[in-house]
């Protein structure tokens, strides 16, 4: 394993200038979740507009792989239908997991494919996705 | 203290981590174990295991005596008056809680006040929270000042006949600040208030006296001192321990039991319901000796320096954040910090690379990172094992840490 697996430059891209890192005015679902063990938080708050994700928008503070994570993970689901979203969180899952995925579905996303060699690092990886899959339960 | 021959007695010391060689700077965690612990453990299963306090043969003479051996290192180590008032726990936190629901169940009442510290761990927080919850006792919080120290005027006007017990962390588990225990006890006693000190971080690093000291309660645990784990210690004054109901029932901890009358144990046992974890308990005991055999003082000199030299080489770092006091004099072993720009997982995950192990995360001191407006920190704990070559390595991966995150705006 080397560092710069881990920290790709793309992530540290993310984690510095994130893309979709603030507030909706209009959210139709939020939620949160925190890695109790280090302190990374995070919350995710959806508008939606139809079956489609409208606009996606997340907040709060943590490591640059939790950060980078939801930056890159609310990139990849803005504007899909949200069975697409979950298609695209169930191959990130799958690649956190040291599984088979399919790689045109997760975009950029792939540049956390080497977090699965830093067994500590996969909470920080999946916390995104966990409190995205709460706010897409909100959806009626 | 020769540290290259102390290494020699701690054999994972000896390890490769990532193919370099183990720095271990993670103490406040846990502390890692010399042969004569590890040796002491293997040494009962070898030849004399067997259950205390109960068998008429041999083995069991035998481990009873090392078991109440064990008792009496304790009592020489934190200077008690009596092996009555050292009971065996599982760590410190179950020492805490043994406090929280025998003593303080039977004491507080609604409107009672309980002092607690802005450093606590959670351990010596959450079960008095627990308490004033189920009592409506209120709980009021010593902030801390600036420069990492208690506020003493705001402690001195917490305090008031409401006060029924006071919990203060001996040694920040994050700040590494040594607080002045022995004033803030006496003060407490004025106002009639039992005080109950925590001292998983203290015992391991500074001599404890509890004929100084004169708190009521003491609670220590043995794998920060290179003990093994599962094993802890609750000191209670005598006439604590004699008021105290039992916390847990069972074996052990009875005289008699008949179906319509039961007679506790005397003290100590009386609170050492079960088979005990003697095998911790011996293994403490050779900790113990260890660390008698340099000194406690030899060791709290050491680490002083080595905390010295590390705050002043670890200020060196661009954009580093040092918590706690800057004045040496006032903490020991330990340094928490943030790097701008770089999350203290991430520093942790690049030292992890150069095989150096720190801690990074809330430290179980939640209250206390809000109270520096943070979620998490970095910290560097040592211990008298530790040498300069060693901070000077971990300064150079910090360095590394901050230089691949870059200078942020």
């Amino acid at each position: 394993m080397s560092l710069e697996e881990l920290f790709k430059e793309i992530i540290i891209e993310h984690y510095q200038h994130p893309k979709n890192h603030g507030h909706l005015d209009h959210p139709d679902a939020k939620s949160e979740g925190s890695n109790p063990l280090c302190g990374d938080e995070l919350q995710m708050e959806i508008a939606f507009e139809g079956d489609r994700i409208k606009d996606v928008m997340f907040s709060g503070n943590g490591c640059s792989i939790s950060q980078s994570a939801a930056s890159l993970m609310t990139e990849a689901i803005k504007g899909k239908a949200v069975g697409d979203a979950r298609r695209i969180m169930e191959e990130y899952k799958h690649m956190l997991q040291g599984s088979t995925y399919n790689a045109d579905m997760l975009g950029d996303l792939e540049a956390l494919s080497d977090v699965k060699k830093f067994p500590a690092r996969v909470k920080c990886a999946s916390l995104s996705m966990a409190v995205l899959d709460q706010a897409l339960q909100q959806k009626k | 203290m020769d540290i290259e021959k102390i290494r020699k007695d701690f054999p994972v010391l000896s390890r490769m981590v990532r193919d370099r060689p183990l720095v271990y700077l993670d103490n406040a965690a846990t502390t890692q174990k010399p042969a004569a612990v590890i040796e002491a453990i293997t040494g009962l299963y070898r030849n004399y295991n067997a259950n205390v306090h109960r068998g008429v043969y041999l083995l069991a003479e035998e481990c009873t005596q090392a078991y109440e051996d064990s008792r009496e290192a304790v009592r020489r180590f934190i200077n008690a008056g009596s092996t009555e008032e050292i009971v065996f726990t599982r760590n410190a936190t179950e020492a805490l809680n043994l406090i929280a629901y025998t003593w303080a169940e039977a004491n507080l009442r609604a409107g009672d006040e309980i002092v607690v510290t802005i450093m606590e761990h959670h351990s010596n927080y959450v079960p008095w929270f627990r308490l004033a919850r189920r009592k409506g006792a209120v709980i009021r919080i010593v902030p801390a000042r600036k420069d990492g120290e208690l506020d003493m005027d705001a402690y001195r006007s917490l305090l008031s006949s409401r006060t029924k017990l006071v919990g203060i962390a001996h040694m920040s588990n994050v700040f590494g600040t040594i607080n002045p225990v022995k004033e803030m006890i006496a003060l407490a006693h004025r106002q009639g208030a039992a005080v109950v000190v925590d001292g998983a971080q203290s015992a391991p690093h500074i001599r404890i006296d509890m004929q100084d000291l004169d708190c009521d309660f003491f609670a220590l645990s043995g794998h920060k001192m290179l003990g093994p784990t599962g094993i802890g210690v609750l000191y209670a004054k005598s006439s604590y321990f004699k008021s105290m109901e039992p916390f847990l029932s069972g074996g052990e901890m009875i005289l008699r039991v008949t179906l319509d009358d039961i007679v506790y144990n005397d003290l100590p046992w009386k609170f050492e319901a079960g088979t005990p974890n003697y095998e911790g308990a011996i293994g403490l005991k050779a900790a113990i000796e260890y660390l008698e055999a340099l000194g406690m003082d030899t060791i709290e000199a050491y680490e002083r320096e080595l905390t010295t030299y590390a705050l002043e080489k670890m200020r060196t770092v661009p954009d580093i954040f040092v918590y706690g006091p800057s004045d040496p004099s006032k903490k020991c072993g330990i340094v928490a910090f943030n790097i701008r720009g770089v999350h203290s997982h991430d520093i942790g995950t690049i030292l992890d690379s150069e095989g150096i192990a720190i801690r990074a995360g809330h430290h179980c001191a939640q209250p206390l990172m809000i109270d520096c407006g943070v979620s998490a920190m970095a910290r560097a704990s040592f211990y008298f094992y530790n040498t300069r070559q060693e901070i000077d390595m971990l300064v150079k991966a910090l360095n590394k840490a901050k230089g691949m995150f870059g200078h942020v705006a």
